[in-house]
C-alpha cells in the first residue's frame, strides 16, 4: 500500500531539513499551550456574554439600590432611607390589592391553561383527521404579540359594537368593568397561552415510550386507569415545565392587561408590574417602583426555587416509572 | 514512525478514575494492542495519547519529546474513533482528504491526495463509495472509512479504537488479515484497542491487558497466552473461557473435581498441605483420549461422561461431567464423542495453570475482576513453562 | 401514523365524536379573534362600527395605515414603527448571535467553573420582572442619551434574545458528538478551524431556529419600547396600541389592519420553524 511506504522522514527532536515531497513534516519542539491558557479557553469564549450579563445585572443591582433611596424625578439627589420604602409599601392597601390581583390572575390563568392545555394535547394526540388539520394552527395565538392579541380582544369586548355582545346577545354587557375586568384579562391570557401548554405537553406525550401502554392494553386495562397510572406520572415533568413557565410569566404579567385596562378600573387589574409602572414611570417615583419590583422579584425567586425542586422530583419519579 | 512512552499517566473524571499509573514504552514501528473489557479505560488511554483529554498526572512522550501542553494538531498522530466521527456533510473522499489538506501532516498536491485516497480505499474495499456521504453507508463501510482516514496520512503514531468492531464476522477476519499485512509493510507505530482477544493475539507484537484503568500484564501474545499473570488475564483470552477449578493440596498432591483428578504438587511452588488453589485449563487444550498420546506422568487424565455436545463448525464444544464438576472441552469434530458417552479427557500438565486459591465462586464476573487470583505456575512447576517470565509486572 | 395505537384510541365511537367536537370548539375559540381582526381590517370607515359579518370588503385600510394619510389621521407613523422594529430586533438578534454562540459553545463543550452560574443568570433574565431592570435603565438612558435610540433598544432587547439563543444553542452543542471536532483536531486543524469546519455547519438549523424565535419574541415585546423609546425608536407593538389611545375619532378598522400587519411576521416565521418551537419555547427543557 502506497501510504505505508510514504512515511515521514525519521525524526527526533531537533530541526530537520525542509519538507520532503512525500509530506514529511517539520520537526522541532512542538509549540506548547500552558495549562493556564488551556483552562482559560472557555472563559475567553464567554467574556462577551459575561459583559452583557454584567451590563444587565448592573441596572438590576441599581434597581435594588433605588429601593432603599428616596429617589423621585422631583428629588434627583436622593439619600438612603433604608427600609422606609418597604415599610410604606407593605403598609399600603394598594400594594396588597396588587398582590391579590397578581395572585388571583397567576393561579387562575395557570390552572385553567394547564387543564385546557393537557386536554387539548390529549385530544390532538388521538391523531384524528380533524385534529391533524388543527394542529398546524395551534400556535397562532401564541405567536401574535400579546399586545396585539389584547388589542383585538379589546375591540371584541366593546360594549356598544363589540362582536361578543352581538353574537351572544348580551346587550351592552361591560366586559371590562370593575367586576369583570380581571376575569376578562384571564380569558385573554388563556386564549394566548393555552397553546403553549398544549404543544409542550403534546411533545411530551409523543416522546413517551410505547411499550408500557401496549402491555397494559394487552392486560385489558381501562383508559382511565392507563391515564392515571401510566400516562400522567410520565407526562408530569412536561406538564410541570409548562406550569413553571406559565406561573412565572403570570406573576409579572403586564403587556396584555395594560392594553386591556391599564390596571383599572380602579385597582381591579393592577398587577404588581402595572403598579410598579404607575409608580416609577407615570409618577416618576423610582424608589417606590423599584421597591414593588424588588418584592415581586423575591416572590418570583422563591416560587421558582420551589417549582424547580418539584420538577426535579417529578423527573426522577418519571424516570423510575419508565423502567 | 515514532516511539511512544507513557509514564504514570492518570486521568480522572470527577471521582471516577478512568486511567491510573499507566506506564509503557512502545518501540518504533511496533504494533501494540490494548485488550480490555468495555469501561476499562481503553478509549481514554488513546485520547490521552492524542491530547484530546487533558491528563491529570504523568507524562506522554512521542519520539522522546514531552507532549504535555501540546495541542492534538501538533502531535502528528492519527486516530480512528469507535464512533467513526466522520464529517456528515462530506463525502467519503472528502473525509479522507481532510487530513491531507490541513497542511499539518505534510503538503500534498491534488494528484498525490487522490492517489493516496485511491490506494487506501482500494485496500479497504470502499473504492466505489468515494462519492457517498456517511449517512448513505452501512456501519461496516463507515468504520472502514474511519480507518481509511487514518491510513491515508503519514503520522508518527496510529491510534485505532476498536476499528473492526462493527464489521460482520467474515469481513472482520478479512480486514484483520489486511491490517496485519499493512502493519507489517508499514513502519508506523500503532496502538490498537480492542475487546476481542482473537484480534489481539493475531495482530499484536505485544499485548497489554487493561483492567479498571491499569495494565495487568504486558507481553507478547505467546507470553500472555502461556503465562497469564492471574485469572483475569487467563479468562480474558480464549473462547470458551478457561475452566477454573477449585482444588486443594492433600498429601503432596493437588486434588480437584472431588478427587476425580489429582497430580503431584510441584515442589517449587511452595504449596503447603491443605492450601487451596485454582486450576486453569483451557478448553482448547483439553482433548479426548483415544490412545494417541504416550503414557506417563506428563499427561493428566480424567474420566467423565459427555453431557452435552454442541457443534461449532469444525469443532465441537463438549460439556463433560467429571467427578463433582464439569469441564468444557473443545475438540475437533472428527474426534468428538456423542452425548452420554463415557470418555477420558486429557491434558499436558504443562498446560495446566495453577492459581492461588480463591474463596468465591469463579462464575461471578464481578468477583473475578476484583479478586483475580495470581498465577503460581504450571502443574509442572514455576519454571516449567516454555516462556521466560520476565515480562511480568 | 394514522393507525398509531395510543391509549384510548378507538374510531367513530361516541367518545371519538365528542373528542372531535371538543377540538373544533377550542379552535373556534382560538381562531375567531384572528378572523375577526381580518374582517375588521377589511371594513371601510363607515361600516367599521355599524356592521358585524355582512359588509362590503375593501383593502384600502392596509394602504392607509402605511401611508402619510394614515399618519395624519391617527398621528401614528406606522411605517417608521415597522422599520424600527426590524432594526431593533434584527440588530438585537445579530448581537446575541455573535456573543451568544461562543458562550453557548463554551457552556456546551467545557465543564468549567462558573459555566452553570452564567447559564443560570441567563435563564433568570427570562424570568425576572422586566421593570426591575427598566426603571434604572430608564434613568440611565435619559442621562447618557440612549433613550429612544436604536442602540439603546438593541442593548435592552438582549434580555429577550440572549438567554433564548444561548440556552437553545447550548443544548445543540451538547448533543453534538465531541468526537467530530476531535477528529478534525487530529486531522491537523486548529480549534477555531475545527469549530467553523465541523461544529458550526452541524448546528446551523439550531442557529436558524434560535435566531428566528428570538426575533419573534423581540418583535412581540412591548414593555421595553414602551418605556425606553418615544417616537424615534418606537416599535410596531407600541404603535398599535396608540391607534386606540388618542382622542378624537377611533379608527378600529385601521387598528385591525395595523394589528394584522404587525402580527404577520411572527406568524410566518413561526410556521417555518414549527419543528423547533417546542425546544425553543421551553429553553431546551422539552425536546420537540
Amino acid at each position: 500500500m502506497s501510504t505505508a511506504t510514504a512515511q515521514s522522514s525519521p525524526g527526533g527532536p531537533g530541526p530537520a531539513g525542509p519538507d520532503g515531497p512525500d509530506g514529511s513534516r517539520r520537526r522541532g519542539a512542538p509549540p506548547k499551550v500552558s495549562d493556564r491558557a488551556r483552562k482559560l479557553r472557555p472563559y475567553l469564549l464567554s467574556v462577551p456574554a459575561l459583559v452583557v450579563v454584567i451590563g444587565i445585572l448592573y441596572p438590576f443591582v441599581l434597581g435594588a439600590y433605588y429601593s432603599i433611596l428616596n429617589y423621585t424625578a422631583s428629588n434627583p439627589e436622593p439619600h438612603v432611607v433604608w427600609f422606609a420604602n418597604f415599610a410604606s409599601v407593605l403598609k399600603d392597601p394598594q400594594f396588597w390589592a396588587s398582590v391579590r390581583v397578581t395572585a388571583i390572575f397567576a393561579v387562575a390563568a395557570t390552572v385553567i391553561e394547564t387543564v385546557l392545555g393537557v386536554v387539548i394535547a390529549l385530544l390532538l394526540n388521538r391523531s384524528s383527521f380533524v385534529g391533524k388539520i388543527f394542529e398546524r394552527v395551534l400556535i397562532l395565538p401564541l405567536m401574535i404579540a400579546p399586545v396585539i392579541a389584547a388589542t383585538i380582544w379589546k375591540l371584541m369586548f366593546n360594549p356598544q359594537f363589540g362582536v361578543l355582545n352581538h353574537v351572544f346577545g348580551l346587550g351592552t354587557f361591560d366586559w371590562l368593568s370593575k367586576d369583570t375586568a380581571l376575569a376578562s384579562s384571564i380569558l385573554v391570557d388563556v386564549w394566548i397561552y393555552t397553546p403553549f401548554v398544549a404543544i409542550l405537553v403534546l411533545a411530551g406525550i409523543r416522546s413517551l415510550p410505547r411499550e408500557p401502554f401496549e402491555a397494559s392494553d394487552v392486560d385489558g386495562a381501562g383508559w382511565w386507569y392507563m391515564f392515571r397510572r401510566l400516562m400522567l406520572p410520565m407526562m408530569w415533568p412536561y406538564i410541570l415545565v409548562a406550569v413553571i413557565f406559565r406561573f412565572m410569566d403570570c406573576l409579572k404579567a403586564f403587556d396584555h392587561i395594560f392594553v386591556l385596562t391599564a390596571g383599572g378600573p380602579g385597582l381591579a387589574t393592577r398587577t404588581l408590574q402595572i403598579g410598579a409602572y404607575e409608580d416609577s414611570i407615570i409618577f416618576q417615583n423610582f424608589s417606590r417602583g423599584s421597591t414593588y419590583m424588588f418584592l415581586l422579584w423575591i416572590l418570583v425567586f422563591i416560587t421558582a426555587k420551589y417549582l424547580v425542586g418539584v420538577l426535579g422530583k417529578a423527573q426522577r419519579r418519571a424516570a423510575g416509572a419508565e423502567e | 514512525m515514532g516511539t511512544l512512552s507513557l509514564r504514570g499517566v492518570r486521568k480522572t473524571y470527577g471521582s471516577t478514575v478512568a486511567v491510573d499509573d499507566m506506564t509503557i514504552d512502545v518501540g518504533d514501528g511496533e504494533f501494540f494492542v490494548i485488550l480490555g473489557p468495555s469501561g476499562a479505560g481503553k478509549t481514554t488511554t488513546l485520547k490521552s495519547i492524542a491530547g484530546l483529554v487533558d491528563i491529570d498526572g504523568g507524562q506522554v512522550s512521542i519520539n522522546g519529546v514531552d507532549m504535555t501542553g501540546v495541542e492534538p494538531y501538533h502531535r502528528n498522530v492519527a486516530m480512528a474513533f469507535e464512533s467513526y466521527a466522520l464529517y456528515p456533510q462530506k463525502t467519503v473522499a472528502q473525509n479522507l482528504a481532510s487530513p491531507l489538506r490541513s497542511g499539518r501532516s505534510g503538503s500534498f498536491s491534488q494528484d498525490e491526495q487522490q492517489k493516496r485516497i485511491d490506494a487506501v480505499t482500494s485496500t479497504l474495499g470502499i473504492h466505489h463509495l468515494q462519492q457517498r456521504l456517511p449517512r448513505e453507508l452501512s456501519n461496516g463501510q463507515r468504520q472502514r472509512t474511519a480507518l481509511g482516514r487514518v491510513l491515508v496520512r503519514p503520522a508518527d503514531i496510529y491510534l485505532l479504537d476498536e476499528p473492526l468492531s462493527h464489521l460482520d464476522a467474515k469481513l472482520r477476519a478479512q480486514m484483520r488479515a489486511e491490517l496485519k499485512q499493512i502493519a507489517q509493510s508499514s513502519s508506523t507505530t500503532t496502538i490498537y484497542v480492542t475487546h476481542d482477544y482473537q484480534e489481539a493475539l493475531a495482530l499484536g507484537d505485544r499485548i497489554a491487558i487493561l483492567r479498571e484503568g491499569r495494565f495487568v500484564q504486558i507481553g507478547t501474545p505467546e507470553e500472555v497466552w502461556r503465562t497469564p499473570v492471574d485469572t483475569f488475564v487467563a479468562t480474558s483470552l480464549g473462547q470458551p473461557e478457561m475452566n477454573l477449578l477449585p482444588g486443594a493440596v492433600r498429601g503432596g498432591r493437588i486434588e480437584f473435581l472431588g478427587g476425580a483428578g489429582s497430580f503431584p504438587a510441584p515442589a517449587d511452588l511452595g504449596l503447603r498441605d491443605g492450601q487451596t488453589v485454582q486450576l486453569g485449563i483451557r478448553p482448547s487444550e483439553l482433548e479426548i483420549d483415544r490412545g494417541h498420546r504416550p503414557g506417563g506422568d506428563r499427561w493428566l487424565r480424567l474420566p467423565g461422561r459427555v453431557l452435552l455436545a454442541e457443534r461449532l463448525g469444525r469443532q465441537v464444544e463438549l460439556d463433560v461431567h467429571v467427578g463433582d464438576g464439569q469441564l468444557i472441552v473443545v475438540e475437533d469434530s472428527d474426534h468428538a464423542a456423542p452425548e452420554g458417552s463415557e470418555v477420558t479427557v486429557q491434558i499436558d500438565l504443562a498446560d495446566v495453570h495453577v492459581f492461588d486459591g480463591a474463596s468465591t465462586a469463579a462464575d461471578d464476573g464481578e468477583a473475578r475482576v476484583h479478586r483475580a487470583a495470581p498465577r503460581l505456575g504450571s502443574a509442572l512447576g514455576r519454571h516449567s513453562a516454555p516462556m521466560p517470565e520476565e515480562a511480568h509486572q | 401514523m394514522a393507525t398509531e395505537l395510543k391509549p384510548g384510541q378507538k374510531r367513530l365511537t361516541p367518545g371519538a365524536i365528542f373528542a372531535d367536537i371538543a377540538i373544533v370548539a377550542w379552535f373556534v375559540f382560538a381562531l375567531f379573534p384572528i378572523l375577526w381582526m381580518l374582517l375588521l381590517a377589511l371594513k371601510n370607515d363607515a361600516q367599521q362600527t355599524s356592521t358585524y359579518f355582512a359588509f362590503s370588503p375593501t383593502l384600502e385600510n392596509f394602504g392607509t395605515v402605511l401611508s402619510q394619510r394614515g399618519t395624519d389621521l391617527t398621528s401614528v407613523d406606522f411605517k417608521s414603527a415597522i422599520l424600527m422594529s426590524i432594526l431593533n430586533c434584527g440588530g438585537a438578534v445579530l448581537v446575541s448571535l455573535l456573543i451568544g454562540i461562543p458562550a453557548a459553545y463554551a457552556a456546551g463543550r467545557y465543564r468549567f467553573k462558573g459555566s452553570e452560574d452564567l447559564m443560570f443568570n441567563m435563564l433568570s433574565f427570562r424570568f425576572a420582572p422586566e421593570l426591575m431592570v427598566i426603571v434604572p435603565l430608564f434613568v440611565i438612558y435619559t442621562q447618557i442619551g440612549l433613550f429612544d435610540t436604536v442602540f439603546g433598544m438593541i442593548w435592552v432587547l438582549q434580555l429577550v434574545t440572549m438567554p433564548l439563543i444561548v440556552w437553545i444553542l447550548r443544548s445543540y452543542f451538547e448533543d453534538m458528538p465531541e468526537d467530530l471536532e476531535q477528529a478534525a483536531l487530529l486531522d491537523g486543524y486548529t480549534r477555531r478551524k475545527a469549530f467553523t469546519m465541523v461544529a458550526l455547519p452541524l448546528v446551523r438549523p439550531g442557529i436558524a431556529a434560535a435566531a428566528l424565535l428570538s426575533f419573534i419574541f423581540a418583535w412581540n415585546n412591548y414593555v421595553f419600547p414602551l418605556i425606553l423609546s418615544d417616537t424615534a425608536a418606537s416599535t410596531v407593538t407600541v404603535a398599535i396600541t396608540k391607534f386606540l389611545g388618542g382622542g378624537g375619532q377611533a379608527y378600529y378598522n385601521l387598528t385591525a389592519a395595523a394589528a394584522l400587519i404587525g402580527a404577520l411576521p411572527p406568524l410566518v416565521l413561526a410556521l417555518t420553524i414549527q419543528r423547533y418551537l417546542v425546544q425553543g419555547l421551553s429553553f431546551g427543557a422539552v425536546k420537540g
